[in-house]
């Protein structure tokens, strides 16, 4: 397996666990207060506190055991794989942003606008590494 | 499952042909990486242009000496 490949892996991993992370207390405190919860700064700054601190540490790990290929520019395969998987993740969060502004449309309720945003964000990024691995593996 | 290509490639053959020059001493040369090398010659990757006339110098010959076009279902 490739160091970017390695790279994809850790980083969806670390994405879907923050994601979780982050939407187990959004929507523990909106059971709480019995509606959507208004978007709440201290769940977004740990999400991505934990995103960066656990991105640092796993990319370390993975470049240490990696060696001259992690110092390496991406080839023309990768910067094609890159592309593509970033060019396709950009679908994953219009389709989010368009569920959320449908969503609001209906409900009118921007609380929830947030979160379905977010959550389009935080998905296209994890639908990024996914799309990564795949054509990693599929070929381009 | 791999996507296949329509570009098919004696790159392993070749490589056995010059001293069973390693994929990792092929990339080098040609400047990508180990796993690009492994791709192209699985049919998972068609290189560049440039890329597969690097590939012809390093080996001493013709890109088509290297390179050939298979004939697929959608061509």
């Amino acid at each position: 397996m490739s160091f970017r490949e390695k790279t994809a892996w850790g980083m969806g991993l670390i994405l879907i666990l923050a994601g979780v992370w982050y939407f187990q207390r959004v929507i523990g405190l909106s059971e709480a207060l019995g509606h959507v919860a208004a978007p709440n700064i201290k769940f977004v700054i740990g999400y991505v506190v934990l995103v960066v601190i656990a991105s640092i540490v796993v990319n370390i790990i993975i470049a240490s055991a990696a060696g001259k290929e992690a110092e390496a520019p991406a080839d023309e395969r990768e910067k094609v794989i890159l592309d593509r998987a970033g060019h396709w993740s950009g679908y994953v969060l219009a389709v989010g942003a368009v569920a959320g502004l449908w969503h609001f449309g209906w409900n009118s309720d921007g609380n929830l606008l947030f979160h379905i945003v977010f959550g389009a964000l935080m998905l296209s990024q994890v639908a990024e590494y996914a799309f990564q691995i795949v054509l990693f593996r599929r070929g381009v | 499952m791999a996507k296949p290509t329509h570009i098919g490639n004696r790159i392993r053959e070749l490589r056995e042909q010059h001293g069973n020059m390693s994929q990792a001493a092929l990339a080098e040369a040609i400047g990508v990486t180990r796993q690009t090398v492994i791709a192209m010659e699985q049919g998972r990757y068609s290189p560049s242009l440039e890329s597969a006339f690097r590939i012809a110098r390093v080996f001493g010959t013709g890109v088509e000496d290297v390179f050939s076009w298979t004939e697929g279902q959608d061509s």
